[in-house]
């Protein structure tokens, strides 16, 4: 090829002619390339105007957009609607620019914008390439954006305020967004927060001085890592867990019943304490029961997912609420665990994500074979034994070890512990002349019959029934197959002297599944159709006890049936049902539970990757795909709700929704070297997580703000400023309990009830009383409260606190008169004010400007400022001049409330102390310092 | 509160508030969510509500300030007068005389199959009404002896006769009708309302519950719950016994000047604390202490009935120091009166089963239905008088109805006349609030089990109730957990039938 003539006389202007040449080049390449990225541009402009049409929820003419395969397959009119590479040749396109309105799309509502249909264009014509949305690609390296020195090549200078990796991300996007760092904050506002954000309570004094006065650099780390290792830190960070655990002390629907499943509050207190990993964290609340033979905590662990809801009411199928528990199951582990909204997909495809309907079913398949099934005993139970008894067991497990089998001893100890597997009479059916009563117990009156499900007999030979005889004389059979057919058994029954009687009735085997019948015949009730004879909540097959003549047979025979017969406090677990009485799996047509659609095997939404090699197919194998490192979703969904405890948002505000709809990380990047790092270099340890959290320098900033600042970046999503947020409902009572000096260290153990006005609790068919604690558990952490879901403890809801009657992902803080009122009022802080008042009057001094600055000086760890000294001073002498004159006004204030329990009551000899005048407004102050903004908020 | 320091206030107020409104519009303009109300905020960065012009913008620092709804609505605020447990439509306002003669005889199998009752088991016996029916007024509404003196007023009513529910057990079916979900975890209606418009009065709470009866509604406070809206939103249970409003008196010895003296300090403080963080927050707080303090002096003027005349007490049959619904129904006329934008009130006890002459028809019931009867008819007339009733709308109701057959639970037949829950059609009726007087929409078949005609749902209600009050209840949603919820859910049209 010859060249034009002027461009080689000048050597030159011929290099910048190819420069220029290579530069558009360059750019066209570009530009002809993948300019356009699906999941930031293309995704969102189709979320808002064309997958409510065209998606999971509706595919309107058959045209879906929920995956690339249905965008390029044809609709309706025969021909896809998209041809990649060919945007002109594609209805899409035309469809959108369209003038004729039945023509146009979005139909009916506004068009597109210029820049969206140009992005549309670009992106068809390049293709039309799926992206994956960032969330639910798995967790990469991410290289940590350090200062770069000169021309990226020499050492940067060395930054001061930074202290470790986080703190280069916040760097990097304040630059983009022309904001800078603050400074460190000073020692005494630092020892605050980060004793409130690691253990929900002022630091222990002892603490508090070490730290002030140390004054190595290392001081700041000292003080974090002593904290980490507070028992409270267990207990600051259950109260988050259990919002998203849903956990409460009642059943939730109408009688709103008590549970007792507060040991499992307990396991998690030590269990975080312990820091276990956080994916054996999530692997033992999933799926504890499972794990090779499961120990006592590794049960309470799975009582997670018995906090769902149950409904006692009179009248209601026992399978609409056992499905109820199932999909909530299955809704809060998307949203507390996997941060992914996937309720959506019971009644149709993900409106926007690539999620399909069935997908849902799958999923639940996990969960559906578990042994609860809206019982009113809420069955299984973990059997809590005393200690003897748990002795006992221990010995009697190894003797059937020894003397018959491992398998039997397992089986035993199974049966002991949990009382499974066994059956419940509520699963019965067509019903003559018996009842479950109050659709909750089995009662049969005279000529009964009902109908049980199949079971299977094989190698069973002894029927293990705990029946209850209300009236004597009548005889209980079993037929197999018809009311008529054989019959498996025949009990003569005598009134039962206690409410039951558990007793073993041997049968001759016989083999294979067969429908049980029961019978119930009684002529001593023919002259009374209408009364019941006998009653029976379950029954379990097995075995006579093992090892009959063998030495010891008779005290373990014993033994054996002391244990059944205990009584002993239970908690709510989750157990699989055997392999022989496995619950089919269905889909749901539209969401609707009686409407049973195509079969399902259990299974995970191919969008979130893939099950982990040989994981099972139960809720192991599930909690194995959970805690893959693999998982996208797991590590980022916790990374992102630890930065929103210590940092007052989430790095995604969304935590409940990391997907397509979910707000977008402010710091993508962060979000996820910290996830990386976390399941990579810290073990899943969320001690280790914090830590870094609350080392950073971006922690550590002062939260002073200014009006430039706050106007650029007003909820301090950049971190130009340390946080500051109001306290949690949990933090503001226990702050004040713990300035008060009244908080109580006493650790786990049921619900307590401190003070609460009278009338609060009305459930319908419920006697059960708010009974005011005694002693030191009136001032026990918030964390132990009684949680009634109907009748929440009124002033943790009023400061946003979950009524835990559903998973609660994120608490919205808001900012109301009421919480005012409880904080002015409630008698909880009066009596708080009282005792830190008293506090201050001891340490402060004579003066009262001193006493003052000391109760300041306690609350916020820093001197008062004159300004707000003497606004308080004067506050004191207002109050105290006005109590002088009123001497009656001061014995109100310390009138000692009427006592609520009889046991409580004071001698009468005993003096009540004398108070003054200066006591009472000393008291008003401290009501004031505890309402302070300063006070409730971290600063 | 001195004068000076209101003056002053509100001053600030005024600068605070700009200040956050134009941040926060500024945060709309940019698509951005805000992190204090979290996803409340984020209708404004798109999602339906934007693009039809219907964006819901209120001041994240006051989050009741009033606002405008969708479109100007015929009702202000709403008195929603709900019977826990169900009455028995068929003994109050759907007359059916082929049920009359029909009593006794068993209930024809063809309406049993495929139902699922809550109680009744096998084939039950029909039951006839027990009450005497007569039509009333210009409008012919009929309406039993049951409740002679709202008879009086039925030309004011206008009746739905087929509400329809799919839930029949009482909890289930109270939160589906009162939050749009038959679980729990949804925002009740009130909340909707008050997060919709906010209130009128900023020293009373938006949205007020009273409840009577002795026990709180079986869904408990989830009917009244805020679900996933901010808790600003939840209904404040207002008490005829102790304190109103929880924690609204001052404690003992700390007197009104002594209180007042400590907000002003509280509130001196926490500005010396605004001018060092800067932090808008501790400027909504500072108008919240002041809120709190009007509050305390406002609501206990307003729920304390005894300053009513004479005739009111004898018109509405309070019984002033007892829990009362007529004490009830007379606080609610004063609460909307001063501003509260929905008034809840839940009256427990209407659960006729028949188990016990408390329950039986013919004699718990009646008792039931007195104490409701005079009360209810005095509001309406009351709220006339004063001009309220056009804005103010009235709803009655239950969370179902009850079956034409006897109950026979256990399949024993009962010693009292009692019915069982009944999902397929129930009455309920509707009043004031551009609500169509004298209209009656929907009728069920000879003996009151199906709709044969203008059966409408939970949903069409909800839709109806938004309506009146300004909202198109398909545009009216909340972003939350990815996607825009809405009271009705994905189902709902207004009953226009009813509509004036």
């Amino acid at each position: 090829m010859k060249m034009p003539n002027f461009l080689g006389k000048n050597p030159l202007i011929l290099a910048v002619c190819l420069l220029l040449a290579v530069l558009l080049l360059a750019n066209f390449i570009n530009f002809g390339g993948a300019s356009i990225h699906y999941a930031t541009q293309v995704k969102p402009i189709l979320n808002k105007k064309c997958i409510s049409c065209h998606g999971g929820v509706k595919q309107n003419a058959e045209f879906s957009m929920m995956t690339r395969e249905h965008l390029l397959r044809p609709n309706e009119s025969g021909k896809p609607a998209v041809v990649p590479g060919k945007p002109d040749e594609s209805e899409l396109m035309k469809r959108i620019q369209s003038h004729d309105p039945e023509e146009r799309m979005p139909y009916e509502e506004a068009p597109l914008s210029k820049k969206e249909i140009s992005i549309l264009r670009q992106w068809i014509k390049e293709g039309a390439q799926w992206g994956e949305h960032w969330a639910y690609v798995p967790v990469q390296p991410v290289k940590v954006p350090k200062a770069k020195g000169f021309l990226g090549i020499f050492p940067a200078p060395k930054n001061q305020w930074v202290q470790n990796d986080i703190d280069w991300f916040i760097l990097d996007r304040l630059k983009k967004e022309g904001l800078s760092n603050s400074p460190i904050a000073d020692k005494a506002t630092l020892l605050r927060r980060v004793s409130l954000d690691l253990t929900g309570q002022p630091a222990p004094a002892s603490l508090a001085k070490k730290y002030l006065a140390d004054q190595s650099p290392k001081a700041y780390e000292n003080l974090v890592d002593s904290l980490l290792a507070l028992p409270a830190y267990g207990e600051r960070w259950a109260s988050m867990w259990l919002d998203l655990a849903r956990y409460a002390d009642t059943k939730g629907y109408e009688r709103d019943y008590k549970r007792d499943i507060w040991r499992y509050r307990d396991w998690l207190i030590r269990t975080l304490n312990k820091d276990m990993p956080y994916n054996d964290f999530l692997t033992e609340q999933l799926a504890g029961d499972l794990l090779p033979n499961p120990t006592d905590d590794q049960f309470l662990a799975t009582a997670f997912h018995r906090n769902t809801p149950t409904n006692d009411e009179g009248g209601t199928l026992n399978e609409e609420y056992r499905v109820v528990a199932l999909i909530d199951r299955v809704n809060t582990t998307f949203e507390a665990i996997l941060g992914t909204t996937f309720a959506c997909t019971q009644c149709h495809g993900h409106p926007y994500e690539a999620i399909f309907h069935d997908e849902y079913y799958k999923v639940m398949a996990y969960f559906n074979n578990s042994r609860d099934e809206d019982t009113n005993e809420d069955y299984p139970l973990l059997r809590h034994y005393p200690k003897a008894d748990s002795l006992k067991l221990d010995s009697l497990c190894r003797w059937v070890a020894q003397n018959d089998s491992p398998k039997r001893s397992m089986e035993i100890y199974t049966f002991l512990k949990t009382l499974q597997p066994s059956f419940y009479s509520i699963a019965s059916d067509q019903f003559v002349n018996c009842e479950l009563y109050d659709t909750k117990w089995l009662n049969m009156r005279n000529h009964a019959s009902a109908r049980f499900q199949e079971v299977d007999l094989t190698g069973k030979s002894q029927l293990i029934l705990p029946l209850c005889g209300v009236v004597g004389g009548g005889r209980f059979s079993i037929h197999l197959d018809s009311l008529n057919g054989p019959l498996l058994l025949s009990i003569g029954m005598e009134k039962t002297a206690n409410y039951c009687d558990t007793k073993a009735y041997d049968f001759q085997p016989v083999k294979g599944k067969h429908r049980l019948f029961f019978r119930y015949e009684n002529p001593a009730l023919a002259s009374d159709p209408r009364k019941s004879g006998i009653g029976f909540n379950w029954f379990y097959f097995t075995n006579p006890f093992p090892g009959q003549g063998k030495p010891g047979y008779e005290q373990k025979l014993a033994d054996y049936w002391a244990l059944i017969r205990q009584d002993p406090p239970t908690t709510p677990i989750m157990m699989d049902n055997p392999a022989t009485l496995p619950r089919p799996n269905h889909v749901f047509e539209r969401g609707n539970w009686l409407v049973k659609g195509q079969k399902v095997s259990p299974g995970v939404p191919a969008l979130l990757g893939k099950l982990p090699a040989g994981a099972p197919s139960n809720r192991l194998g599930f909690a194995q795909w959970v805690t893959d490192p693999k998982n996208p979703l797991t590590a980022r969904t916790m990374v992102n709700r630890m930065w929103e405890q210590v940092f007052g948002q989430g790095l995604a505000e969304t935590l409940e929704d990391l997907g397509s709809q979910g707000i977008p990380p402010t710091h993508p990047e962060l979000m996820d070297y910290l996830a990386w790092q976390f399941v990579h270099e810290q073990g899943w340890s969320m001690k280790k997580l914090l830590r870094e959290m609350v080392l950073s320098a971006t922690y550590r900033q002062s939260s002073v703000g200014n009006p430039n600042l706050v106007e650029k970046d007003p909820t301090n999503k950049f971190y130009a400023r340390g946080p500051r947020v109001r306290l949690s409902a949990e933090q503001i009572r226990d702050q004040a309990l713990s300035l008060a000096g009244l908080l109580s260290h006493k650790k786990y153990g049921p619900g307590v009830m401190p003070y609460q006005p009278d009338g609060i609790w009305k459930s319908p068919y419920n006697s059960d009383n708010w009974i005011q604690s005694e002693g030191e558990d009136r001032y026990r952490r918030a964390v132990y409260t009684y949680c009634k879901r109907s009748s929440g403890y009124p002033s943790m809801l009023t400061f946003d606190g979950a009524t835990r009657a559903v998973c609660t992902a994120r608490r919205i803080r808001t900012n109301t008169p009421l919480q005012a009122l409880v904080t002015l009022n409630d008698p909880v802080y009066i009596e708080a004010a009282k005792a830190f008042a008293q506090k201050m009057k001891k340490l402060g001094g004579k003066e009262v400007k001193n006493q003052i600055k000391k109760g300041y000086g306690l609350a916020l760890g820093k001197h008062i400022e004159e300004q707000k000294l003497q606004t308080l001073v004067g506050l004191y002498d207002k109050a105290k001049a006005k109590y002088a004159a009123d001497p009656k006004l001061v014995q109100a204030l310390f009138a000692e409330p009427e006592p609520k329990n009889a046991a409580e009551k004071k001698p009468a000899s005993l003096p009540m102390p004398a108070y003054s005048a200066e006591d009472a407004a000393l008291t008003l102050v401290a009501n004031a310092l505890l309402n302070l903004d300063e006070l409730v908020s971290k600063n | 509160m001195s004068r000076r320091i209101n003056l002053q206030d509100e001053l600030r107020q005024e600068s605070a508030a700009l200040n956050t409104r134009r941040l926060f519009l500024k945060n709309c303009a940019m698509g951005l969510g805000a992190a204090a109300m979290g996803s409340l905020l984020s209708a404004c960065g798109g999602g339906s509500i934007t693009n039809t012009g219907n964006a819901i913008v209120f001041d994240p620092a006051n989050p009741l300030a009033p606002r405008p709804p969708h479109f100007p609505g015929k009702a202000k605020s709403v008195i929603y007068l709900h019977m826990a447990g169900a009455p028995s439509q068929l003994d109050l306002f759907d007359y059916k005389p082929t049920l009359a003669k029909l009593n006794g005889q068993a209930c024809p199998e063809s309406l049993l199959a495929g139902k699922t009752f809550a109680f009744i088991r096998g084939v039950p016996k029909l039951l006839g009404p027990q009450s005497n029916f007569m039509q009333r007024g210009q409008s012919g509404a009929w309406i039993s002896d049951y409740l002679p003196h709202l008879s009086t007023i039925a030309d004011d009513l206008a009746f739905l006769k087929a509400v329809n529910t799919d839930q029949f057990n009482h909890a289930p079916a109270q939160l589906l009708m009162h939050t749009g979900s038959a679980r729990l975890g949804r925002p009740s209606i009130g909340s909707w309302a008050t997060y919709g418009l906010g209130s009128e009065n900023s020293n009373l709470p938006g949205f007020v519950v009273l409840t009577s009866g002795g026990q709180n509604p079986d869904a408990g406070k989830a009917v009244w719950g805020s679900g996933f809206l901010p808790s600003v939103y939840q209904g404040v249970q207002c008490r005829s016994a102790g304190e109103p409003v929880l924690y609204l008196q001052d404690p003992q010895g700390i007197d009104r000047d002594l209180r007042q003296a400590s907000i002003e300090a509280i509130n001196d403080v926490n500005r010396k604390t605004y001018e060092e963080f800067k932090d808008p927050e501790i400027l909504s707080r500072i108008s919240q202490y002041e809120m709190a303090y009007r509050m305390q002096v406002t609501a206990p003027e307003v729920m304390n009935i005894n300053d009513e005349p004479a005739y009111i007490h004898e018109m509405y049959g309070t019984k002033p120091g007892q829990e009362a619904f007529a004490n009830n129904v007379l606080l609610a006329r004063k609460l909307v009166e001063k501003g509260v934008r929905f008034v809840q009130l839940f009256d427990w006890g209407w659960d006729a089963h028949g188990t016990g002459a408390d329950t039986a028809i013919d004699v718990g019931f009646i008792n039931k239905c007195r104490e409701i009867d005079k009360s209810i008819t005095a509001l309406i007339l009351d709220l006339k008088q004063r001009g309220l009733l056009e804005e103010t709308l009235v709803v009655w109701g239950s969370e179902f109805g009850r079956t034409p057959m006897q109950e026979n639970r256990n399949g024993l037949e009962l010693p009292f006349k009692g019915r069982d829950h009944h999902a397929d059609a129930f009455t309920m009726w509707m009043c004031g609030g551009g609500i169509k007087a004298g209209a009656s929409h929907g009728e069920t078949d000879e003996i009151g089990f199906n709709a044969v005609s203008g059966k409408v749902s939970v949903y069409d209600v909800q839709a109806t109730i938004l309506n009146q009050l300004g909202f198109d209840h398909e545009k009216f949603t909340y972003q939350f957990q990815g996607r825009p919820f809405r009271l009705t859910d994905v189902e709902g049209a207004v009953i226009k039938q009813v509509v004036a």
